[in-house]
């Protein structure tokens, strides 16, 4: 440091500590003139020689106490006692200055709040900014491997990595690896954040992925995946299928509720999510989210749709995921439309429905989960609850929006247990077909069904359980050639009619709040 | 900005590999279960293993349960120890008694000495008399087999012990030759009136290499690993006591929590950090302890360096296996049973092959339905507990 600087430094200190009455402390001298601190020690040493009169100094020793076994001790001590002090120490010990001030303070440690206050000043700089604080900078020990996430998402912490590259298990790659993958995260990052408008960035990633490989993509694309990011990102820990060919639209959010696919896949989803970055230039917001959070850690996921909700109207729910608790997984309702290819599942196990219903066990009761396939629904129904529910893939619209999904999803604690169910159920389903029906029903409301024509016809029971909570109705049975699958209204279903099945669909025109039961539910339709 | 006349110091690196999944609980499903299959877990697990070591110990006795025993025969019997302890707290005196407030000093030991020991096994119990087996020692829920025989009075009177003994310790070789160093740090009790966060950044400035000439800071830059074993923040307690706070408390809650986090950035910026929570952190109250939630830390979680750690905590460095708690383990042993100083406890806890024995019983505990995560396998290189009076180690050697 040049003569000038330092004399102009060291003014400063005088105006500091003398006017000001402030303690200048070494760190806070090297955070504030953005020295090192081993500078800002000696500037505070030059600073005392010349200027020291009249001022209190505090000095830092440390060295090894004469004592048995030795302690290493590092002591605070004021001019005076400084000597004294010294004797205690076996040998030499190391002083330098620590801070100057005009008087000390009472309570010692008000010798540490203007740095402290400095130090939050620092700290509340929006995390994007690298400051002294965050890298350590002036300080004497340098650590290359320490990598901070700047986009303000937790860092993956890699755990337990048996083949470790032999550092501290948690930054792999140094900068020099990182470049070449770099650019090209770059610019999937720019694209996608473009994307990101229109679309609500999918979620991508498995979380409990502990692959060295998840590490490593997410520290290389770290530092590319940020400040485009920061206004339009979902938050961090995310659960989600990486739908292969995942666009980021309504479908992968579909597919996000599909628990018959997403359970198994979770664990090859990181994995397919990894190399899927690198190669399609499709998954770029898949990419950036799988940047994130492969993050082993166990907090309960939370997915953040708000700022998705808000680009893409019809999601309306906060999902909360827990990847341990089903019951919540249960409440998660899919508002958006799925896509087609699982439109044309739902229907095809629609169509098997006639011969092959499973009963759902009860939501509330995830314990019972025996799910059973009964060729017809005739009279033995217990008054069971986990009975009550019984819903079918028959009642689902073939409209298929929603509802379907709603239903299968939110009371299915096995989604694909059904669907083996209904897939392994004979194929012989009789002659019928669905037919979209619009009638008036006796409330006034405007009911669309899907109703069933065929031969063949399904006695039911009347259910007249009380409503579960998504207000089911009961069904009806009828004897009449129409079969007549139970309906359990999820969202917002209507009245239970006649030769019928209930669609849950909103759209159609039901003006009913979604949560109400139907009370004409509990009553036969004739 | 000047540059350094030296080359900055680097620190030195080592391998970190977790081994806490043992101890996470998110996989684990409460059905309304009690505690008796954590017990039955931890009997048969004992069990098969004390098995395979009577035969080393007194072959020529047969093995039989509690239930095939008969009077006047020797012979060696295996069930978990319980205490029957006269001054313990039971949950009924508070409908018997006016309830007192309760004391803020750790409450005192209930040791009494009418206490006995009872063996229990699946078939029965047994009360135990004889010399050998001394109930200031033992606490309920520690595994051993016995060697001797029922008395007249339908007591069984025991002449040898066997405890399952030091867990094997799996040999590893020092890879390198040079010195590193990780620091333990608990009790910071940030928030707490006695807490002197002067001392606080000075350990900071050391371990990150601020304070110090360069030889100081040689000396630093070998620590390699920083782990905060419990009791980070104290809130008081006037501020949970269920009520509305007003806004201006609501800060009061949050700034003990902001001060740990920008000093845990200043370390997590320069070196590995993990944080386990303690009795008095924000965490679950049962054992094992998850860990404290990252979104409590948002200045320091974005470092790969922070991590969040179980209590107990078991970790491997270099090869090197640490294992340890936050004192809750060590804290009820001494409220329950008594020796000359808490290493006695950890010894003790070693050799009995599990790391809180009076859990369920007196200690918090998840009612695990398949396993019990306490138990020790292997035998860790370096074993701490965190939270107690003073700074004791001790170097033990087993065969």
């Amino acid at each position: 440091m040049s003569q000038i600087e330092t004399l102009g430094i060291l003014e400063e200190i005088q105006a500091l500590v003398s006017d000001k009455l402030q303690v200048v402390s070494y760190k806070w001298l090297s955070r504030n003139f953005l020295v090192s601190s081993n500078v800002a020690k000696r500037l505070l040493a030059e600073f005392v020689e010349k200027h020291g009169s009249g001022l209190e100094v505090v000095y830092s020793l440390s060295g090894w106490l004469k004592n048995s076994p030795s302690n290493y001790h590092i002591q605070l001590v004021t001019g005076p006692k400084l000597s004294e002090a010294k004797q205690v120490y076996d040998g030499n010990c190391r002083v330098h200055v620590y801070s100057v001030q005009a008087c000390i303070p009472k309570d010692l440690a008000a010798l540490w709040n203007t740095e402290f206050i400095q130090a939050e000043e620092l700290f509340k700089q929006p995390t994007s900014v690298d400051n002294c604080l965050r890298d350590n900078r002036f300080c004497g020990i340098s650590n290359s491997f320490v990598k901070r996430n700047v986009d303000g998402t937790p860092a993956k912490v890699a755990t337990a990595q048996p083949n470790s590259v032999g550092i501290s298990g948690l930054s792999i790659h140094n900068s020099a690896q990182f470049s070449a993958p770099l650019p090209s995260q770059q610019n999937k990052v720019q694209q996608s954040s473009s994307k990101v408008a229109q679309k609500p960035p999918i979620v991508v990633k498995g979380i409990k992925s502990d692959s060295i490989s998840g590490g490593v993509h997410d520290l290389a694309t770290k530092p590319s995946a940020d400040k485009e990011k920061n206004t339009s990102f979902p938050s961090n820990k995310k659960k989600g299928q990486n739908d292969k060919g995942s666009t980021g639209n309504g479908g992968s959010l579909a597919n996000f509720w599909d628990r018959a696919s997403a359970k198994p896949k979770t664990c090859s989803a990181p994995a397919d999510n990894i190399d899927s970055i690198q190669n399609s230039n499709d998954a770029q917001i898949s990419a950036c989210e799988a940047v994130e959070h492969e993050n082993s850690d166990i907090d309960a996921q939370e997915v953040n749709f708000g700022r998705a909700s808000n680009s893409e109207g019809n999601r309306k729910r906060r999902v909360v995921l827990d990847l341990s608790d089903e019951d919540e997984y249960e409440d998660a309702v899919n508002l958006a439309s799925p896509d087609p290819p699982k439109r044309k599942s739902f229907l095809g196990s629609i169509q098997n429905s006639k011969t092959s219903v499973p009963e759902r066990p009860d939501v509330d009761k995830p314990d019972k989960d025996e799910v059973t396939v009964k060729e017809e629904r005739t009279a033995n129904r217990e008054p069971n609850r986990s009975l009550g529910e019984e819903t079918s893939l028959g009642s689902k619209s073939t409209n298929g929006k929603n509802s379907s999904s709603v239903k299968l999803e939110s009371q299915l604690p096995e989604t694909d247990l059904k669907k083996d169910k209904v897939t392994d159920a004979s194929p012989n389903s009789p002659k019928r077909r669905k037919v979209l029906k619009t009638r008036i029903d006796d409330r006034g409301r405007e009911v669309t069904e899907v109703v069933w024509e065929g031969e063949e016809t399904e006695v039911k029971k009347v259910e007249s359980d009380v409503p579960k909570k998504a207000g089911s109705g009961a069904t009806n049975a009828t004897t009449n050639t129409v079969a007549n699958t139970n309906s359990r209204y999820a969202v917002g279903t209507t009245a239970p009619s006649n030769p019928g099945v209930k669609t849950g669909n909103k759209k159609a025109g039901n003006a009913k709040d979604p949560k109400q039961g139907n009370i004409l539910s509990f009553f036969k339709k004739v | 900005m000047e540059v350094d006349s030296q080359e900055q110091l680097q620190r030195k690196q080592s391998t970190y590999l977790s081994l806490d999944e043992n101890f996470e609980i998110q996989k684990e499903v409460y059905r309304g279960q009690q505690y008796s299959q954590i017990y039955f877990a931890r009997l048969h697990m004992m069990r098969t293993l004390l098995y395979s070591l009577v035969p080393n110990w007194k072959s020529h006795l047969p093995v039989c349960t509690v239930l095939e025993l008969e009077e006047g025969k020797e012979c060696i019997i295996v069930g978990t120890l319980y205490k029957h302890m006269k001054l313990k707290p039971c949950i009924l005196d508070e409908y018997s008694k006016e309830r007192s407030v309760a004391p803020l000093i750790k409450p005192h030991n209930f040791m009494h000495q009418d206490d006995y020991l009872v063996l229990e096994d699946e078939s029965g119990r047994v009360k135990l008399g004889g010399t050998k087996l001394s109930p200031s020692v033992y606490v309920t829920g520690v595994v051993v087999a016995l060697h001797g025989k029922e008395t007249s009075a339908g007591a069984f009177f025991v002449e040898d012990v066997l405890e399952a003994g030091l867990p094997p310790q799996i040999e590893r070789p020092l890879k390198s030759r040079e010195d590193k160093y990780v620091v333990f740090v608990s009790g910071l009790s940030i928030g707490s009136s006695s807490s002197n966060p002067l001392q606080f950044q000075l350990l900071v400035d050391h371990i990150t290499g601020h304070l110090g000439d360069e030889e100081e800071q040689g000396f630093a830059a070998e620590i390699v690993h920083l782990v905060i074993v419990g009791n980070s923040v104290e809130i008081s307690h006037g501020l949970l006591n269920g009520q509305n706070l007003a806004s201006k408390d609501q800060s009061r809650l949050s700034e003990p929590f902001k001060e740990l986090d920008i000093l845990l950035t200043q370390i997590a910026a320069s070196l590995p950090l993990d944080i386990m929570p303690g009795s008095s952190d924000p965490a679950n109250f049962a054992l094992p302890q998850q860990p404290l939630n990252r979104c409590l830390f948002p200045g320091s979680a974005t470092y790969n360096t922070f991590r969040s750690c179980t209590n107990p905590h078991c970790f491997e460095l270099d090869s090197i296996r640490f294992l340890g708690t936050s004192g809750q383990n060590i804290d009820d042993l001494t409220k329950y049973s008594e020796a000359k100083d808490k290493l006695d406890f950890l010894e003790r806890t070693l050799r009995w092959r599990h790391l809180a024995p009076t859990a369920p019983n007196t200690l918090g505990c998840y009612p695990f339905t398949d396993r019990d995560p306490f138990l020790i396998d292997s035998c860790p290189d370096v074993y701490f507990v965190g939270n107690q009076e003073k700074y004791e180690t001790r170097l033990l050697k087993g065969c």
